[in-house]
């Protein structure tokens, strides 16, 4: 309870610096959504009259107020480009985002808990030197370069994988086609956070491994596994599991990159569109909610915390 | 590792590996070289003999449209027949002037800002500090996607934005470092001197955390290079031409001409790689790792014979456990030999370093430490644990054999309860029930003296007193009726109050189940009132042993002597009451050539220091000394 309270603050608090931020930002902006909306074509008057009739000539305070109200309603504005409501563009766009954050963070732990354990157990054996230069090599590879290098290899050279997810079906209606589409961008995504997972799961499992509870366990006749995944992997993957909620910040930045590549119709490839478009309506409902889901992120993060670690339910550490 | 260095062996003296500074390798030199070659590429783009990289190669026919690489056109040509290899060289200026223009303004701003941070502290800190955090919960990304997206990317825009965002991540890891050494004598000193506060940040601060922060200015410059990158792929570059700008460029073109893309990524990447090996490089020269010796050294020494007791539950022979350390080899137990049986305790005595911890290990086989080698023999109850199979040894530990360490609190899993921790060792080696486990669970917490242990059996072990939780791990040493209790000072993380509650628990305990116990300590009273038997431990070996009335009333080693003589000093820890012999315990690396002891002992000659004493026996003792007894000669 005391929990949900703190991310209430939390989450207000970021909405309206966000908000705030962003509104002013593109209210500084040097286009012109009414002309912009007008076309090429319009006279003068009428693009002051599209003006006022979306009220940009009101002071800032109003129209910020303004359009809070609207968000809160669920009501993000109208797309300029299309008359579109924001809100359904946003709604189309965000299952795809969503499911792609999520298939890359799976990604990404499946690979670097084996491998950060198995790391772990023999420090400097040929697996945790391998793993270690691999890791090197993919925090210094920018995420747009590795996608170019996956495009290339699987989807020009071998042909197994398509090289755009333009008609991305849902992942309930044909599992196998989506997953075909988004496993590029995932990876895309996941290599990044797999080489931080490695390392720290590997130092923080080897520094485990020597305390004394661990020493314990074994000198009691456990098996190896049970040492290692009941005694010494839950308290390493406290560690992890903040590295993964800070990261959620990365992968929004990421998606951005990934799915303009892909051209998966996520909301980072909305944003990039709607920021060329001078969408500006487009623009605030995107950055506000990628913001308020990295503030949902670290929260599930803390509650998971909690649930793992008694220490933190308990407020004793 | 730590708890190696302060229980069971003394730390190789920092002679023996002095600090060498780490030799860089082929690859850091290769990144420099690297490096260096951009840099030249993007200051002398205008000097060198490369084609005009705006030239139509369609036009002057020199290039083809989507040449491919080879000997005209190095990289190939694009769409145009423009030469791509000019295009990367010219390209890499901007990318460098940015990425300098950053790190030096982020740099220099952030290693200020936490110079000051680490220094002052208080208010200050904690307000800088905090705008630091919620800049780095942000994705900078998003930030300049916006910002570039509304205001157009010029490098007067993009500059100022970066180096801001840059900032935090550099005042974070200098305040880290300056408080570590402000905290320093000499800063005391100087400050105590009466240098200004000014003074002292620039004089003897600045120069300190500048490697760091150059280390970290590395990976910075990389970071930047790709944040480039980023931007111009997502149709925000900068108006020059640069190599993210010939990446996105490309991109489009991958099936066509895949060159095009591929090429200008791969110097990106192998530049980013290359900035932060060196980046890695200079961090590992401020905390470089120790240069293994690998010195092997070879057993020695007459071993002890002592009889063995066929009727000893524990019997160990010739014992000698070593493992690597940069250093050299430690041989932390070097031939050991010693018996306990069923009913009997034996108390294991000595300084820290001494091995004793080690010898208990030794036991179990369960080290903080990779590559130990054990040799010899620990039979428990005609079972060989050294080389008994796999299977077998899992059978004897947590159910024949019993253990307990020196700090409950770290010896038991934090994130479990006190109930799944004791239920999981009955369940691992017998068949048991989960109800029939928790009821015998509760059973034995009450037998170990914890009241209400009802409510304490679905406690955390951070929930519970340290006298609270040492009871615990002796219910679950106990907890499968072990005929060998091993206990490492059991009392010596409690209060002073509980440990003799602690250790009268475990005598009768010792006597109801009718255990041989093996109990280590740095306190001599503790053997004295509660051990039938003693070994005394110096360096490794067992210098007397012998029932404890004897040992302790007409001791024959200099080193027992000198241990006893020792006056219990009650308002020092216990840990440094054995302290009071001069000087150090001997290297385990290179023990000395005769008596190890030599070098402290008063009565020391010639002969002591070239020749191992031989065990001797004299009564029920047994000590390896050249001249025993002979108290009177101090």
């Amino acid at each position: 309870m005391k929990l949900l309270g703190r991310l209430i603050v939390r989450l207000v608090a970021v909405a309206i610096a966000v908000s705030l931020a962003t509104f002013s930002l593109l209210s500084a902006a040097p286009g012109d959504p009414a002309a912009a909306k007008a076309g090429f074509a319009a006279t003068p008057e009428r693009v002051e009259e599209i003006r006022s009739e979306l009220g940009l000539n009101d002071p800032f305070h109003v129209r910020y107020a303004d359009w809070v109200t609207g968000v809160v309603q669920g009501d993000f504005g109208t797309s300029v480009l299309n008359e579109q409501p924001a809100s359904k563009l946003i709604g189309d766009a965000m299952p795809h985002t969503v499911e792609l954050m999520i298939l890359a963070q799976v990604i990404a732990l499946a690979v670097s808990i084996p491998a950060g354990i198995y790391s772990a157990q023999r420090p400097n054996g040929w697996f945790d030197r391998l793993t270690g230069a691999m890791s090197f090599g993919m925090l210094a590879t920018p995420a747009f370069v590795l996608g170019i290098y996956l495009a290339f290899i699987f989807a020009v050279r071998l042909e197994w994988l398509p090289a755009v997810a333009t008609d991305l079906p849902g992942p309930f209606d044909d599992p196998v086609e989506n997953l075909r589409q988004l496993i590029l961008p995932a990876l895309t995504l996941a290599a990044g956070m797999i080489a931080i997972y490695v390392r720290l799961l590997r130092t923080d499992l080897i520094e485990t491994l020597q305390q004394d509870f661990v020493l314990m366990a074994q000198s009691r006749g456990y098996s190896r596994r049970r040492v290692l995944w009941r005694h010494a992997f839950r308290p390493s993957a406290f560690s992890l599991l903040t590295a993964a909620g800070l990261a959620t910040a990365g992968l929004l930045g990421g998606a951005l990159i990934a799915e303009t590549l892909f051209a998966v119709p996520g909301m980072g490839r909305l944003a990039v569109t709607a920021i060329f478009t001078e969408d500006y309506d487009v623009v605030m409902g995107v950055v506000l909610l990628l913001s308020l889901a990295f503030v949902i992120a670290n929260f599930i993060v803390d509650a998971l915390y909690a649930v793992l670690d008694p220490r933190v339910r308990h407020g004793n550490r | 590792m730590a708890t190696v260095e302060t229980n069971a062996a003394p730390i190789p003296e920092a002679k023996s590996f002095a600090p060498e500074r780490p030799k860089m390798g082929v690859v850091f030199w290769t990144s420099v070289s690297w490096i260096l070659l951009v840099i030249a590429a993007a200051v002398l783009a205008d000097l060198l003999p490369l084609r005009d990289p705006d030239a139509l190669g369609i036009r002057t026919g020199e290039i083809q449209r989507f040449e491919s690489p080879g000997v005209n056109a190095w990289f190939g040509g694009d769409g145009q027949g423009r030469d791509l290899f000019a295009q990367i060289v010219h390209g890499a200026r901007p990318a460098m002037v940015l990425s300098a223009a950053v790190t030096l303004i982020g740099g220099s701003l952030g290693v200020l800002i936490g110079v000051v941070a680490g220094y002052v502290r208080g208010r200050t800190d904690a307000v800088i500090m905090g705008i630091a955090e919620i800049m780095f919960a942000f994705p900078a990304i998003v930030l300049l996607f916006a910002v570039g997206a509304i205001w157009g990317i010029t490098m007067a825009i993009l500059i100022p934005v970066m180096a801001v965002l840059a900032v935090p991540s550099y005042a974070r890891i200098v305040r880290g470092v300056t408080i570590a050494v402000a905290e320093r004598d000499f800063v005391d000193a100087a400050r105590a001197m009466g240098a200004s506060q000014s003074r002292v940040v620039i004089k003897e601060l600045l120069p300190l955390v500048a490697l760091p922060a150059i280390a970290f200015g590395f990976l910075g410059f990389g970071l930047v290079i790709a944040t480039e990158g980023a931007l111009a792929f997502l149709g925000l570059g900068l108006e020059q031409r640069t190599w993210g700008s010939l990446i996105a460029g490309g991109q489009g073109l991958i099936r066509e001409a895949p060159h095009l893309a591929l090429i200008p990524a791969t110097a990106m990447f192998l530049t980013i790689m290359a900035f932060n090996y060196v980046g890695d490089g200079v961090r590992e020269l401020i905390d470089p790792r120790p240069i293994v010796v690998g010195r092997k050294r070879r057993a020695d020494g007459p071993r002890p014979t002592t009889a063995s007791a066929s009727d000893a539950l524990l019997s160990i022979r010739d014992l000698r456990t070593s493992f690597p350390t940069p250093g050299g080899v430690v041989t932390a137990v070097d031939g050991v030999s010693l018996d306990v049986r069923t009913g009997r305790t034996l108390g294991v005595v000595g300084e820290s370093g001494s091995g004793k911890t080690m010898l208990l290990r030794s036991i179990t086989g369960a080290f903080p430490v990779v590559g130990v080698q054990r040799e010899g023999r620990v039979v428990v109850d005609g079972t060989d644990l050294l080389s008994a199979s796999p299977a077998s040894r899992s059978a004897m530990l947590g159910n024949e054999i019993g253990v307990i360490s020196q700090n409950p609190l770290s010896a038991l899993n934090p994130v479990r309860t006190v109930g799944s921790q004791l239920v999981e060792v009955m369940r691992v080696h017998r068949a048991i029930s989960k109800a029939a486990a928790r009821a015998r669970a509760i059973e034995l917490l009450e037998q170990v003296g914890i009241p209400r242990p009802g409510r304490r059996v679905d406690m955390y072990p951070h929930q519970l007193s340290g006298g609270m939780q040492q009871r615990v791990t002796i219910a679950i040493a106990l907890a499968n009726e072990p005929r060998l209790l091993l206990a490492d000072e059991p009392t010596t993380a409690l209060d002073v109050t509980i440990q003799d509650q602690i250790l009268r628990l475990l005598a009768s305990l010792g006597d109801e189940y009718n255990m041989a116990v093996v109990l280590v300590t740095h306190d001599l009273s503790v053997v004295r009132g509660w051990a039938d038997d003693v070994a005394v431990m110096y360096g490794g070996q067992i210098v007397e042993s012998g029932p404890t009335s004897a040992v302790f009333g007409d001791p024959q080693h200099r080193y027992t002597q000198a241990l006893l003589e020792s006056t219990p000093r009650l308002d020092l820890p216990i840990h440094s009451r054995l302290a009071a012999i001069e000087g150090q315990p001997p290297s385990l690396v290179a023990p000395p050539a005769g008596c190890r002891f030599a070098d402290r002992c008063a009565g020391a000659d010639e002969r002591c220091r070239s020749e191992v004493p031989v065990l001797e026996r004299l009564g029920s003792v047994e000590f390896r000394c050249w001249h025993p007894g002979q108290g009177e000669a101090r």
